[in-house]
């Protein structure tokens, strides 16, 4: 047992005497404060991780963090409205270190049929090698290869659209489509490759196809119809989207929130969903704490009554009982953020496995497999929660203790 | 002797101006010296514990005043009245209530360490008062860890460790045996002796009343008898 000297320690012993003389509901409340925040952190973490995943997807298999188009594209997408200045535009960005991969890309509006069925496409002329470095395609890739084949007469499918028009690999598929000078142009392929994006205008309607045969197919000399940026980080998507509306006048530069702007809102829904969940867990903690602490301090009104009798100021008896709710709060945080931590390092790690509602879940373009993230803001966020239930949570009890005269509790048994 | 302790027309009402309006004391006149052993008898409920209660500043009176070494307790805010109990009021309580999660020898610092003592000081007037008292092998143990007459004697430490210029004991043999009670008083007597602490207790028992040197009675309220032993 240590020996306390001045004041602050001999709150710190009294405190921490009390909470032990009551280790069984001192050790609940622990718990139920840990296990919130667990709960939270969990939730946080993993719903985090599913839309982040969800932005990543659709960054890596579709826009990139700037997409480029030539002005006027994004609105009335129109073979003709190209970026033909590509090889200046792809010079800028090589120089600029903020850029992590570049491709270029032909997109048109086609139809898919087979023998049997025809489906609405779009038609992505892409550089196989580049899109692969570029947004990872080949982790994607469901069935049979990342390649178009001898004389580029392959196409790699959406699982989506492979599904909807019954083809699997090796498939004959023929796309019809506008070609710049207003006629109708096919082409037929064979089904070489089927990916799966959880990109869902990817999955359920892109036919990748070679960008050179694209060009051949459409019919158009030079230029392309997208360029996809990808950043070393997101926080220098303004400025260098503000640098290239500089640079390029001709052209339109967009990021991904506001190409996307579904993903943008359900980011600000999860936001939203944290708040909510924060305020169940402040709540849990306080509500537990309160009770904690007020049937302590109801249990112990003689021994505080004895306290002030002898001389104890009430300054030095509300010190006591905040150090202990503060000792409560701050082993219900740390272990709660030990175990939350923990959980949320595993399902980042090793990811949740909800194969088996995966049909559900790609309604939503959800991946099957989540992982979690961890951010420190998740940490503070939880500490200032548990900090303020501990401080809320003492208000009333020390009022009570307040209004007891030392011979009133004394007598009190 | 000079008069130490004064008390001026002392008044107690429990429950004014209502139904079950209790006068539980009325007009106690009192003057006390420095260093005397004074015991305050009477049949239950008699005011025994509000006269020391409101001596102690526990307790408000209704009326009147009292006034410790020139200072006016009855007129001082709770908060210098806790600070009066603190530096220059010991109390023993019938219920000995000590603090139950402190060791003994943490329960008879702790008025020391609120008063900021270093624990050098607190350690040598422990040590000094544990002999004193013959409870030095029960300094490590907790309250209830120990017999109530142990406890009593630890609680009878902590009034008079920090040396106070007034030592309030109410009732304080009402929870032991004859044997523990005889040896608690002889402890107080030589407190009182050795260490120059004026001694109020109230008591029942008159073996205990035999020791004071000097005896007050209270009957409805009132001083009845106050006067010097032989």
């Amino acid at each position: 047992m240590f020996r306390s000297t001045g004041s602050g320690l001999l709150v710190a012993r009294i405190a921490w005497a009390s909470l032990l003389r009551r280790r069984t509901r001192t050790v609940l409340v622990v718990l139920m404060i840990a296990m919130s925040l667990w709960g939270l952190l969990f939730m946080q973490g993993l719903y985090e991780g599913m839309y982040e995943q969800m932005i990543d997807n659709a960054i890596r298999s579709g826009s990139g963090h700037l997409t480029i188009y030539a002005k006027g594209y994004r609105l009335e997408p129109d073979i003709k409205k190209l970026i033909t200045n590509i090889e200046e535009v792809a010079r800028f960005l090589a120089k600029d270190q903020r850029v992590a991969s570049v491709v270029s890309r032909i997109n048109q509006e086609a139809l898919a049929a087979t023998a049997n069925y025809s489906r609405n496409a779009k038609v992505l002329g892409v550089e196989l090698g580049a899109e692969q470095k570029h947004g990872r395609l080949a982790d994607y890739l469901r069935q049979g290869e990342l390649a178009f084949g001898p004389k580029a007469r392959g196409a790699v499918v959406g699982s989506g659209l492979a599904k909807k028009l019954k083809i699997s690999l090796g498939h004959k598929l023929v796309l019809s489509a506008q070609a710049t000078d207003n006629e109708v142009s096919a082409i037929a392929l064979k089904v070489r490759g089927i990916i799966k994006t959880n990109n869902l205008a990817i999955d359920d309607g892109a036919v990748f196809i070679d960008q050179a045969k694209a060009a051949e197919f459409l019919g158009i000399g030079a230029g392309v119809t997208q360029v996809c940026v990808i950043l070393h980080s997101e926080e220098e998507m303004v400025p260098l989207q503000q640098a290239l509306r500089q640079k390029f006048t001709d052209l339109e530069v967009f990021r991904w929130d506001e190409l996307y702007p579904a993903l943008m809102q359900s980011r600000v829904m999860m936001e939203g969903f944290s708040y909510v969940t924060y305020l169940l867990v402040f709540a849990v903690a306080a509500l537990g704490i309160f009770g904690v602490i007020l049937v302590s301090i109801l249990e112990r009104i003689r021994e505080f009554g004895i306290m002030l009798a002898i001389g104890t100021e009430f300054a030095l008896i509300r010190k006591i009982v905040l150090f202990e709710s503060f000792i409560i709060g701050f082993l219900g945080y740390l272990s709660g953020s030990l175990l939350g931590g923990l959980t949320l390092n595993y399902f980042r790690v090793h990811g949740l496995d909800l194969t088996a509602f995966s049909e559900g879940l790609d309604a939503f373009g959800l991946d099957a497999i989540m992982y979690s993230i961890i951010k420190p803001d998740y940490f503070v966020t939880a500490f200032l929660a548990v900090l303020l239930a501990t401080i809320l949570s003492v208000i009333f009890p020390l009022r009570v203790l307040k209004k007891a005269r030392p011979i009133e509790a004394i007598t009190k048994l | 002797m000079s008069e130490f302790l004064q008390v001026k027309d002392i008044s107690k009402v429990f429950n004014p101006e209502q139904e079950f309006e209790v006068a539980a004391l009325s007009g106690i006149n009192l003057a006390i010296g420095r260093g005397e052993f004074v015991v305050i008898s009477g049949p239950s409920g008699s005011g025994k514990t509000t006269l020391l209660n409101i001596i102690g500043g526990l307790d408000a009176a209704s009326g009147g005043a009292v006034i410790l070494d020139g200072l006016t307790l009855t007129d001082l805010a709770e908060k210098e009245l806790c600070l009066q109990r603190r530096d220059h009021i010991g109390f023993v309580f019938q219920a000995y209530n000590l603090i139950p999660v402190l060791t003994a020898r943490e329960n008879i610092e702790y008025v020391m360490k609120l008063q900021g003592k270093s624990q050098q000081d607190c350690d040598a007037r422990v040590v000094e008062i544990a002999e004193k008292l013959g409870i030095a092998q029960l300094l490590n143990k907790l309250p209830n860890q120990l017999s109530g007459g142990q406890q009593q004697r630890v609680a009878v430490a902590r009034a008079v460790a920090s040396k106070p210029k007034l030592i309030l004991a109410d009732e304080p043999t009402a929870n032991l045996d004859s044997g523990t009670a005889a040896e608690l008083m002889a402890m107080m007597e030589k407190l009182n002796r050795e260490e120059r602490i004026t001694v109020i207790f109230s008591s029942h028992d008159p073996m205990v009343i035999a020791k004071a040197r000097r005896s007050i009675i209270l009957r409805d309220g009132r001083v009845v008898q106050n006067e010097i032993t032989p």
